[in-house]
């Protein structure tokens, strides 16, 4: 195995307030990482520290072998890393082929016709290869969000980050975009997921991290953490869940 | 009634030699001005707390002078003869209208989600690519009507500088009034001459604002 993202005791503060605190963990290449917790833990935070979002105050994160404080070229390390928000923040200004072509074009990572290739492919894997031409504001939240999945990988990260890619939809679209995600670690590539949707973290993810109050309270695999919780923490928000 | 016509036929062309200085200099001002605005609003989005303090300090001074003591000032007290009239006046307006135009630009980007940043930033595209492609864009479109109206607010301030001698439409009036003592004739003939530009403009600007609107709902 090949460690990809490699976190030590990294601790992040806003002003007075330490929201990350001592956070250690791995991701192994092909593998997906789900983050759960109560909200306020630091999930979020830590996830946007990855990809230099936020910047850390204190030890290291390493991604794909860079260490993310040394990094001369910020929007190379991120382009590697895609980012799936909560809220999709697709470009209002843009049609959904635009959205997805728009950055590898700019970065000149494609030409424009590998850029639009690429897109109708991806497009047609998440099942809206006719909505190529729409503008974002015509499509549902569920589509939104798999163009936004979309738009990650024509980057072609090697790794992808999801902030509570499910929260801000109807549940009844909640399935279409897990689905797609689910696929996407069944192909093997890395993610690292925050999530509420314990069933998709139960199903999909290698290893649960419980996040609570800015610490990494737990590690384990979904069976263990789910069946038999080790700290009384754990414990509690999973039974708050009626989990357990 | 066709005294009062003919009078306005008879002084017509005078009060349009007016009614082009009027013009030409609202369109340098407000061009100055913009440049000026976006230099403002620049430095009050920086993280540069010193560049932000100068930019908010610059906008509360200008925005709490009325223009025509910011007008006599800065012609009688400062510029003095060491330039043209016209040219004074321009920069006097252009100064004006420059702190009501930095704070359009600042709302209209800040007024973009701070989402459509972060997902630009984190595909890779570096702040100017961010801000040329995806947060100007829609800026822009926002800031559309208040530009306009900052535009024809300070087409009409420009009657104020006729306090420092310039040759606009409202002391070709003025001077005008003062050989024949026609008040009422005059400052209305000058009066329409601003209403038919100012209509003219606002009719354009609600063009250029439906043009402006992409499909985006």
């Amino acid at each position: 195995m090949e460690t990809i993202i490699q976190c030590e005791h990294i601790n992040k503060v806003f002003g007075e307030l330490v929201v990350l605190k001592d956070i250690s963990f791995t991701v192994e290449k092909g593998e997906t990482v789900c983050l759960i917790g109560p909200s306020g833990s630091g999930k979020s935070t830590l996830l946007r520290c990855l990809n230099k979002l936020e910047e850390i105050q204190k030890g290291t994160i390493t991604v794909i072998g860079e260490d993310s404080s040394q990094v001369k070229n910020v929007n190379l390390y991120r382009s590697n890393i895609g980012m799936v928000f909560q809220h999709f923040n697709l470009f209002p200004n843009y049609t959904v082929i635009e959205n997805m072509t728009l950055a590898p074009r700019t970065l000149k990572k494609l030409s424009k016709k590998e850029a639009i290739e690429k897109a109708e492919v991806l497009l047609k894997r998440v099942g809206l290869f006719d909505k190529r031409d729409v503008y974002p504001a015509t499509l549902s939240g569920g589509q939104k969000q798999r163009v936004a999945i979309a738009r990650a990988l024509e980057m072609n990260p090697q790794i992808l980050l999801f902030d509570e890619p499910t929260s801000a939809l109807d549940p009844e679209m909640v399935g279409e975009v897990l689905d797609v995600m689910k696929s996407l670690a069944k192909e093997g590539m890395t993610m690292v997921v925050v999530t509420h949707e314990m069933g998709f973290a139960r199903d999909v993810a290698n290893r649960i991290l419980f996040m609570d109050d800015g610490y990494i309270v737990e590690e384990a695999t979904p069976l263990e953490m789910f069946q038999n919780p080790k700290t009384e923490r754990c414990k509690k928000f999973l039974s708050s869940l009626s989990l357990i | 009634m066709i005294e009062y016509l003919e009078t306005f036929w008879k002084y017509l062309p005078v009060l349009l030699q007016g009614l082009k200085l009027t013009l030409i200099i609202a369109v340098f001002a407000v061009f100055f001005s913009v440049i000026m605005g976006i230099i403002l609003a620049i430095l009050s989005i920086s993280k540069n707390k010193v560049l932000e303090r100068i930019a908010s300090f610059y906008i509360t001074v200008v925005r709490g002078i009325p223009l025509m003591i910011l007008a006599l000032f800065l012609y009688f007290g400062v510029i003095k003869n060491s330039m043209s009239t016209n040219s004074a006046a321009i920069i006097i307006l252009a100064i004006n209208a420059s702190a009501y135009m930095a704070e359009i630009f600042r709302a209209g980007v800040q007024a973009i989600d701070y989402g459509q940043t972060e997902a630009a930033r984190s595909l890779g595209l570096s702040y100017f690519q961010t801000m040329r492609k995806i947060i100007l864009p829609q800026a822009v479109k926002i800031m559309i009507p208040s530009l306009m109206n900052q535009g024809i607010s300070s087409l009409k301030d420009t009657a104020i500088l006729s306090a420092i001698t310039v040759n606009e439409l409202t002391l070709t009036a003025k001077v005008i009034i003062a050989r024949n003592y026609k008040a009422f004739e005059l400052y209305s003939y000058a009066a329409i001459i601003y209403l038919v530009v100012i209509a003219i403009l606002t009719y354009l600007s609600k063009i250029v604002e439906r043009k402006s609107n992409y499909n985006q709902r």
